[in-house]
């Protein structure tokens, strides 16, 4: 049993080929530049699209939590009261108000999983975990992982090595490819960053290197935010003290989930964040290459 | 002061056929075309380099290419004469006979021979007494039947093989035959005239790009004249020897016998093509300008769901010079720029030479719709079972206009009639009653709270579907006997299999191989009602049948949260279990009922087709409100594609989707998929992964389109149009339509054209 925020399918760009990606919800980490926001929490979350929202208040009745605040021109929900019940969802018919998370299980999620197989094969695709933070529900990923394996499903599991030791121990035979982020350089602000220091994810890249895991790194990029020189350089480190990776990857900043935040009552403070553009992105690539990697690409 | 309207030609052609009304059909039409060609051929434009171009008369002979909205066979334009003759338009001395010749064609022309036909069954169902001309589609039936010849594929090989003398020779050797026999020879002699009418017009245009030429001023364009008018004497009197020469005579006959088809042209242009260039009298270059030169006659004389031009594909005797026609025709196409037409059609297999599909997808990633794609692997042995034909003659499928299939100049198919699924199923659900007109259009099967269970309501549906489709089977075979008794269709017949052994018109008993097929429109939305009906009535009893059809009338006024429960429901797309086996039942019933009825006709197979035209809107405009969700009126899906917007799994599962229903057991079925060109361009493995998979899976067809810039403007515009257009963000692909303003404006100013 765990909990889920969504399954995308035909994912291009989460691992090799076309796979399908699910996504477990709850992090320890919040990076300010999370383009799932709604993936912090553990527990289901009801979130309010206020573009088709149009103000009729039968959500407001239907909560007998009365967390909907509806009134002219404005609608806002108290996620102090929310719990979650999906009684307001059911009410609304402007398909303004969905939840997110739902509890699943492996056998649920197989045939759904299974289904593209056939793409799978044709494209070296499979099935990656991403997240939320797929380590953080244990269990529940190892399970997935060993029946994807059985299946004859490649596996990626997506993650931020945040995470004990022994989880990874465990984790490993099944895992045909992990895609780790690299996120900040420095305990410090990586903290600010995303709210945890690094020493963790450092070391555990270490242990799944030494034991030969296959591995992308992949460094989200955030101009002004961690794009700093030292940053660049330490990437370039990694990628000369880890020379068996399977590669690593920047992944320029978008702002495409910009506008979810809101939605689930969180502060929109990226949204003065721009796109990066391709004159930024090749600056960072001449860097790194600079510091001695040349390696380096684009995810 | 209106143009006058000369009504010469229309009153000689009336005039020889009044003339020749009890002489044998294949006279009276060869003396026919004596009168209307070479009268209606039209002048060569600056810039052609092919002669051929076409202005129908407003009475007329032709399969298919008729002028719009005035039937097929022997037809008459009645609304034009009307007009003409009441803004005395007509010259002075040709009103009378005018009005004469009108009265003489209302019982004689084509389809009123066929409409006077009809039987009891029949009259209530295609509304017989208030038939309206075209557009038909624009009335509430449940049926509706389809007056034309369409998908005339003639033996272009042995038209150029032999030539005009060779099928001279052929024709008198068959006349003789049958005097030498004691039978009845007109036919042949028909034939002998209607190729000298062929021979006429050739020489017509040769005297008309010569008259050109000799005004020319400039000598480029005299030389060019000149070749097309020595070009035109050549094949008049010998077969063609060069290229020029058989792409000329292939147009002129095309547009003479009245098709809208091209053919397999690589078939029977791949052998001059290659021999003129090992000659070294044709380069390359010329040769894309003579076929960008048919590309424009197409266009400006086709109608736009017609006009293929097939290439690829197995059963193909000269495969490799037919590949490097291939080539042409798709450098054709890409150097010719977007064009609706032709429509260039791809068939491909496994092993086939691979540069064609390379060549085919480059074009697609640089934003153009063609070709269309058939898999070959699929549609063979699918022809060969749904159309009851041995393997090499299988191999000979070509899809034409909107994409149903027929046997290259084998089999006919004409599709006769249009079912629209979503109406009958609106009628099932009022004991046969349309509820917009409160006319009886179907059967009493019962009022929706007289069902049971969902199997009665299933059953009632069959029954009414049954019934159209027995209806519909009737008429086309209706349609072929009267045809086949009012013309033998010489350009055709001499150009068919089996007609000339067999000393029978192609309507009359002579083609190998008389099917035909019911195109059917709304089954995509017919299902998922069913399906949403199933659930919220019968499973769950959210609503009772009252309440439902409350909700329905009501087009969900006041019922927003039931259209919104209709709206959850499982859609067809998803690769759901629930939704995509409704489709599967429905189709595997429907396309089964239709086969069927070769048992209670003469037809060799009767199929249904799941195409793709403007028919899904028109005919929706008259369907109320759909179980479905669907508002009254509002379009229903196209085709097989799943109805606007309600596919939201992504591309792997609703090409899962569309492999569910079987391909074997109709007459064509079309996909559409537009792919952003980011999609395309970046992740080129991918993309061939998507398609290569779906035709593994057994994809039978695929209208590719790569989206460039400017669709995505318009996208953004009008995002209904647009709502099978996927581009890649971030890290999915994800429909265009469904993102949030800001990202498809950010989509907007990433991609590049
Ligand atoms: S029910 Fe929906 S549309 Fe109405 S106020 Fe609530 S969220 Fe807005
Ligand atoms: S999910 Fe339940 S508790 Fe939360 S706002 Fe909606 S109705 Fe109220």
């Amino acid at each position: 049993m765990g909990i889920i925020f969504d399954v995308q399918r035909a994912a291009l760009h989460d691992g090799p080929g076309l796979r399908t990606v699910v996504f477990l919800k709850g992090c320890p980490l919040c990076c300010v530049w999370c383009h799932n926001p709604e993936s912090y929490s553990f527990h289901p979350q009801v979130s309010l699209n206020i573009e088709r929202c149009r103000l009729c208040g039968a959500c407001a009745d239907a909560c007998l939590w009365q967390a909907h605040i509806v009134s002219v021109g404005r609608h806002v929900i108290n996620y102090e009261l929310c719990d979650a019940c999906g009684a307001c969802i059911d009410a609304c018919n402007y398909q303004a108000l969905q939840i997110f998370g739902q509890q699943t299980t492996v056998d649920e999620l197989m045939p759904e999983i299974l289904a593209d197989l056939d793409f799978y094969r044709a494209s070296g695709g499979g099935v990656t975990f991403s997240g939320g933070e797929p380590m953080a529900q244990l269990y529940f990923t190892l399970a997935l992982l060993k029946r994807c394996q059985d299946e004859g499903v490649h596996t990626c599991l997506d993650t931020s090595c945040y995470a004990p030791q022994d989880a990874f121990t465990r984790v490993l035979p099944y895992v045909d490819l992990f895609l780790i982020d690299y996120k900040a350089t420095g305990s410090e602000l990586h903290k600010q960053l995303t709210g945890v220091p690094n020493q963790t994810i450092l070391s555990n890249l270490e242990y799944l290197y030494q034991e030969n895991a296959r591995i992308i790194l992949r460094c989200p990029l955030v101009p002004g935010l961690n794009d700093q020189p030292d940053h660049l350089q330490a990437i370039a480190q990694l990628g000369i003290k880890y020379p068996n990776l399977q590669g690593i990857e920047l992944m320029p900043y978008h702002n495409m989930g910009s506008g979810k935040r809101s939605r689930i009552g969180l502060p929109d403070h990226l949204s003065g964040l721009k796109t990066t553009s391709p004159d930024v992105i090749e600056n960072w690539l001449t860097q790194i290459r600079q510091y001695g990697y040349d390696a380096i690409r684009v995810g | 002061m209106p143009e006058t309207a000369d009504l010469s030609m229309e009153l000689r052609f009336t005039e020889a056929y009044r003339r020749h009304y009890h002489a044998p059909i294949a006279i009276r039409e060869a003396m026919c075309l004596r009168e209307q060609f070479p009268s209606v051929l039209t002048a060569i434009q600056p810039g052609d380099l092919l002669a051929g171009r076409i202005q129908w008369g407003l009475v007329g002979f032709s399969p298919h290419n008729n002028p719009p909205e005035s039937g097929y066979g022997y037809y008459c334009d009645e609304r034009k004469i009307i007009r003409a003759l009441e803004k005395s338009s007509v010259p002075f001395d040709q009103r009378e006979r005018g009005f004469d010749m009108l009265h003489f064609w209302k019982k004689e022309t084509s389809q009123a021979l066929v409409e006077a036909a009809f039987d009891d069954r029949m009259k209530p169902y295609l509304f017989r007494d208030e038939l309206e001309p075209l557009p038909f589609n624009y009335k509430p039936m449940v049926a509706q039947p389809i007056y034309r010849m369409a998908g005339v594929f003639v033996n272009y090989t042995k038209l150029l093989n032999l030539g005009i003398p060779g099928l001279v020779e052929e024709l008198q050797s068959h006349q003789k035959a049958a005097l030498d026999n004691g039978q009845d020879a007109s036919l042949y002699e028909g034939m002998l005239i209607a190729l000298q009418v062929f021979a006429d017009s050739c020489q017509y245009y040769a005297r008309h790009a010569q008259e050109l030429a000799d005004h020319a001023a400039e000598p480029a364009a005299k030389a060019g004249l000149q070749q097309i008018s020595i070009c035109l004497q050549n094949i008049s009197c010998q077969p063609p020897e060069t290229f020029r020469e058989a792409l000329q005579m292939s147009w002129l006959y095309t547009l003479m016998c009245g098709t809208l088809e091209m053919g397999r042209m690589d078939v029977y242009l791949g052998d001059f093509y290659v021999r003129d260039l090992e000659r070294g009298i044709l380069t390359k270059d010329d040769a894309l300008a003579l076929m960008r030169s048919l590309w424009r006659l197409i266009n400006d004389q086709f109608r736009e769901v017609d006009g293929r031009v097939i290439i690829g594909g197995r059963g193909r005797p000269n495969e490799a010079n037919a590949d490097r026609f291939a080539l042409l025709a798709m450098e054709t196409a890409r150097t010719y720029g977007r064009a609706i037409l032709p429509q260039l059609t791809l068939r491909f297999y496994k092993g086939m030479n691979p540069l064609l599909m390379e060549k085919a997808t480059e074009l697609i990633g640089e934003g153009h719709t063609y070709p269309l794609l058939y898999n070959d692997d699929v549609l063979i042995p699918s022809v060969q079972f749904a159309h009851d034909v041995p393997l090499e003659d299988a191999e000979q499928y070509v899809p034409l206009g909107c994409g149903e299939i027929v046997i290259d100049h084998m089999g006919f198919g004409t599709p006769s009639g249009a079912l629209n699924m979503l109406k009958a199923l609106e009628i099932t659900l009022h004991n046969g009653r349309d509820p917009i007109t409160g006319k009886q259009m179907g059967l009493q099967t019962g009022e929706f709270h007289d069902f049971r269970s969902f199997d009665d309501l299933w059953e009632a549906y069959k029954e009414q579907l049954r019934l159209f489709i027995e209806v519909l089977a009737d008429h086309e075979e209706l349609e072929y006997v009267i045809t086949g008794k009012t013309a033998p269709y010489l350009f055709l017949s001499m150009l068919y299999d089996d007609c000339l052994p067999r000393n029978l018109g192609i309507f009359d008993g002579g083609v190998r191989y008389l099917g035909g097929s019911l195109e059917s429109y709304g089954n995509v939305n017919a299902a998922d009602s069913l399906t949403a009906i199933r659930q919220l009535v019968y499973d769950e009893k959210r609503f009772t049948p009252e309440q439902m059809l409350q909700a329905l009338h009501a087009n969900f006024e006041g019922f927003e949260h039931e259209r919104r429960m209709m709206l959850d429901c499982p859609k067809y797309g998803n690769d759901d279990p629930d939704a995509d086996g409704m489709l599967v039942e429905l189709h595997n019933f429907l396309c089964n009922t239709i086969r069927d009825q070769r048992q209670r006709t003469n037809l060799h197979w009767y199929l249904d087709v799941i195409i793709n035209n403007s028919q899904n809107t028109t005919l929706a405009r008259w369907v109320g409100a759909s179980a479905d969700g669907r508002k009254a009126g509002m379009p229903m899906a196209n085709a097989n594609t799943p109805s606007g917007g309600s596919d939201k799994k992504g591309v792997t599962a609703l090409l899962n989707s569309v492999v569910k229903p079987s391909p074997a057991i109709h007459a064509g079925a079309v996909q559409n998929i537009r792919f952003g060109r980011d999609l395309f361009t970046n992740q080129r493995e991918k993309f061939d992964a998507i398609l290569g998979t779906y035709f593994d899976k057994g994809g039978c067809q695929l209208m590719v389109t790569v989206i460039n810039r400017g669709d995505l403007e318009r996208a953004l515009e009008q995002p209904e149009a647009y709502r099978d257009l996927f581009v890649r963000v971030g890290g999915f692909s994800a429909r265009f339509v469904d993102l949030p303003r800001d990202v498809q404006v950010e989509i907007l100013s990433r991609t590049t054209y």
